[in-house]
């Protein structure tokens, strides 16, 4: 049996006894977010559709099923999507700033080696193209924050009906701050892990240092390490004060309700 | 007004060494960038007129409608013996940039020098590549802003952590070239309990937590690299396609099997971390608490976390690989040989990096257990 299915069964099984029918649920939203990407793909083939619009509404759709279906719809995801949502806008215009400023499109010439057969005048810009590989592969990590700060948040006001936006605000700061750390960790070993081949090949290749910093392969990669860094951190501001905002408002709301 | 003057009052000196340090540092390297012709042997060339020539419409092959366009470039050189010189160049570009560019004024650009002119003429020569280390520079003073800006000391201790480890595997992966027949595996084994120990006591301090998320996250990632490892020579690695990692001129398993264990390192030792804190504290908010309820709420927060972090690896990994999958299909491969030439090895490392995540939920689990046993057979 081919290895792919072998991993997939080892992990879907393994988070079934892990995680119970939440795990199932967790494994059945990686399998729809993986569409999403899929159909994404296909839609950009077509030159006319603008892959930044596109990568926006999948960037939502996936943060869609990631917080309301692996959880549920309450305040606590509604913040939290709404904030992605709006890091990712923020994002991706200073992403494609950064892109076209540095040229980091499409492909270099350490991979065109096996890609020579290939005709490159296919249509799609690939600047755009470029700009949108950076948001989706952060869209995970950014959705991961946006919840872990929204629900401790939900926790405090809970214990502490009377808080004020301002304090509720700064608590959803300070627990941002404490999971910054291990999450550009995961992201930037996973980034180390999937470059890992062309690191040893630069190696291999004996560049140097002015070589390997200015080249589009390795520059591509800082690049995209940054900005991911750059949005995580970002998005810690946005989901507190838009946490905050929609809490206090929904207090409000409720103490109108039992008057 | 007094708001302002408040805020400046609170701010310490050591606050303000800090950010005059930053300011230099800044001031320094940003100047540095932008005048560093001389350090670089390759000749360069600064664009400062450029005019378009002739469009013409392409159809390819595949019917791809495209636009090639075609520039006169005059750019001033800026080191070696013909600085302040000028050169000519003609570009061609087309509308999607996939493996050409179109140069502005100002942009800097490597350049080779064609020798065979008469005196003169002026110069002409070929484009190789862009000079890209200011924006590379002006990204990183971003980063580091923006997480000094939002996470303050621990937005400090990221940045650090990730120099840190970068330059570590660098040294690592120097290691593993210069030595004949070493094992990557190995080195990269070795790297992986460097890695952790650095990274968790740098963001999480010397204290039992830290200890036991060490402990987990070894025995989630070796756990993990073993079940890898046994379903590839099961299978006998029926399904993996490395003609991607084709350029490479060592044995693509091995590499692929350190990136899988790398790759999921960071996840792991998020998982491990938020699992031994989230049951130390409960510990430590009732030191009666019995082992029954530890173990409920545990598996609770590990049910939490499992989903999106596991998304996080997936799209770390599928994303990358998008450009040339749209390359494959807008030239008329079909859908099964793409993705399975493109995405398979990304996938298993998906998998693999998951199944290290939702096992470490246990171990973690566990060994906080476990060492929250010790302490109470200590006391």
């Amino acid at each position: 049996m081919n290895v792919l299915v072998w991993l997939t069964a080892i992990l879907f099984l393994l988070m079934v006894l892990v995680g119970g029918s939440k795990g199932a649920r967790s494994f059945i939203a990686l399998f729809l977010n993986f569409s999403v990407l899929f159909i994404t793909i296909m839609i950009m083939l077509d030159p006319t559709a603008d892959p930044i619009i596109l990568t926006i509404i999948s960037s939502a759709i996936i943060s869609c099923i990631t917080l309301f279906f692996i959880n549920e719809v309450n305040s606590t995801t509604k913040a939290a999507f709404a904030s992605t949502v709006i890091t990712i806008v923020i994002l991706i215009f200073f992403i494609v700033m950064i892109t076209e400023l540095a040229m980091i499109q499409g492909f270099g010439e350490e991979e065109i080696g096996e890609l020579y057969i290939f005709s490159f005048y296919i249509g799609v810009d690939f600047v755009k193209i470029a700009a949108s590989v950076i948001i989706i592969s952060t869209i995970g990590a950014i959705t991961d924050i946006a919840i872990s700060i929204a629900s401790p948040m939900r926790e405090i006001l809970h214990h502490n009906p009377s808080i004020s936006r301002k304090e509720l605000y700064e608590s959803g700061l300070s627990i941002g701050r404490d999971i910054l750390g291990t999450n550009t960790n995961t992201l930037f070993f996973a980034f180390f892990g999937g470059y890992l081949a062309l690191l040893i090949w630069f190696k291999d290749l004996n560049y140097s240092f002015g070589e390997i910093i200015n080249s589009k392969v390795f520059s591509t990669e800082i690049i995209t390490i940054l900005c991911a860094g750059i949005g995580i951190a970002l998005v810690i501001p946005i989901t507190s004060s838009i946490t905050a905002y929609y809490l206090v408002k929904v207090r409000e709301k409720e103490g109108d309700l039992s008057k | 007004m007094k708001v302002i003057v408040d805020y400046f009052k609170r701010i310490t000196y050591k606050q303000i060494i800090m950010c005059s340090l930053l300011a230099v540092l800044f001031t320094v390297s940003m100047l540095f960038v932008h005048h560093n012709y001389a350090f670089y042997e390759r000749p360069i060339a600064k664009v400062i007129e450029t005019n378009l020539l002739d469009t013409t419409e392409i159809i390819d092959d595949n019917d791809n409608e495209d636009y090639l366009y075609t520039q006169q470039i005059t750019a001033e050189i800026k080191n070696g013996d013909e600085k302040g010189e000028l050169i000519q160049f003609t570009n061609e570009y087309s509308t999607s940039k996939a493996y050409d560019q179109e140069y502005h004024v100002g942009n800097e650009l490597f350049v080779s020098i064609d020798r065979s002119i008469e005196e003169n003429e002026i110069l002409t020569g070929t484009i190789n590549d862009v000079k890209r280390d200011k924006y590379v520079l002006m990204i990183s003073w971003i980063f580091i802003f923006t997480l000094l800006i939002i996470g303050k000391k621990q937005g400090l201790f990221s940045i650090i952590s990730l120099a840190v480890n970068a330059s570590l595997l660098s040294y690592a992966l120097d290691v593993y070239i210069q030595t004949a027949n070493a094992s990557l595996l190995f080195i990269s084994g070795i790297t992986v309990i460097l890695f952790t120990a650095i990274s968790l006591l740098l963001v999480n301090g010397f204290n039992e937590k830290t200890y036991a998320a060490i402990v987990a996250t070894l025995l989630g990632t070796f756990i993990s690299l073993s079940i890898a490892y046994l379903v590839m020579d099961l299978t006998s690695e029926s399904g993996l396609q490395y003609e991607e990692m084709g350029f490479l001129t060592r044995p693509p398993q091995v590499v692929f099997m350190a990136g899988v264990l790398i790759g999921s390192l960071g996840a792991v030792m998020d998982v491990a971390i938020t699992m031994s804190s989230s049951i130390f504290g409960l510990y430590e908010k009732n030191n009666n608490i019995p082992v029954k309820a530890l173990k409920t709420s545990g598996m609770e927060i590990g049910k939490d976390i499992m989903g999106t972090m596991t998304n996080i690896l997936f799209f770390v990994y599928i994303g990358g690989s998008i450009p040339t999958l749209i390359l494959y299909l807008k030239n008329a491969y079909p859908l099964p040989f793409t993705l399975s030439m493109n995405l398979s090895l990304e996938v298993a490392r998906a998998l693999a990096g998951g199944i290290g995540i939702v096992i470490t939920i246990p171990i973690g689990l566990y060994t906080a257990l476990f060492f929250i046993n010790r302490k109470r057979a200590k006391s």
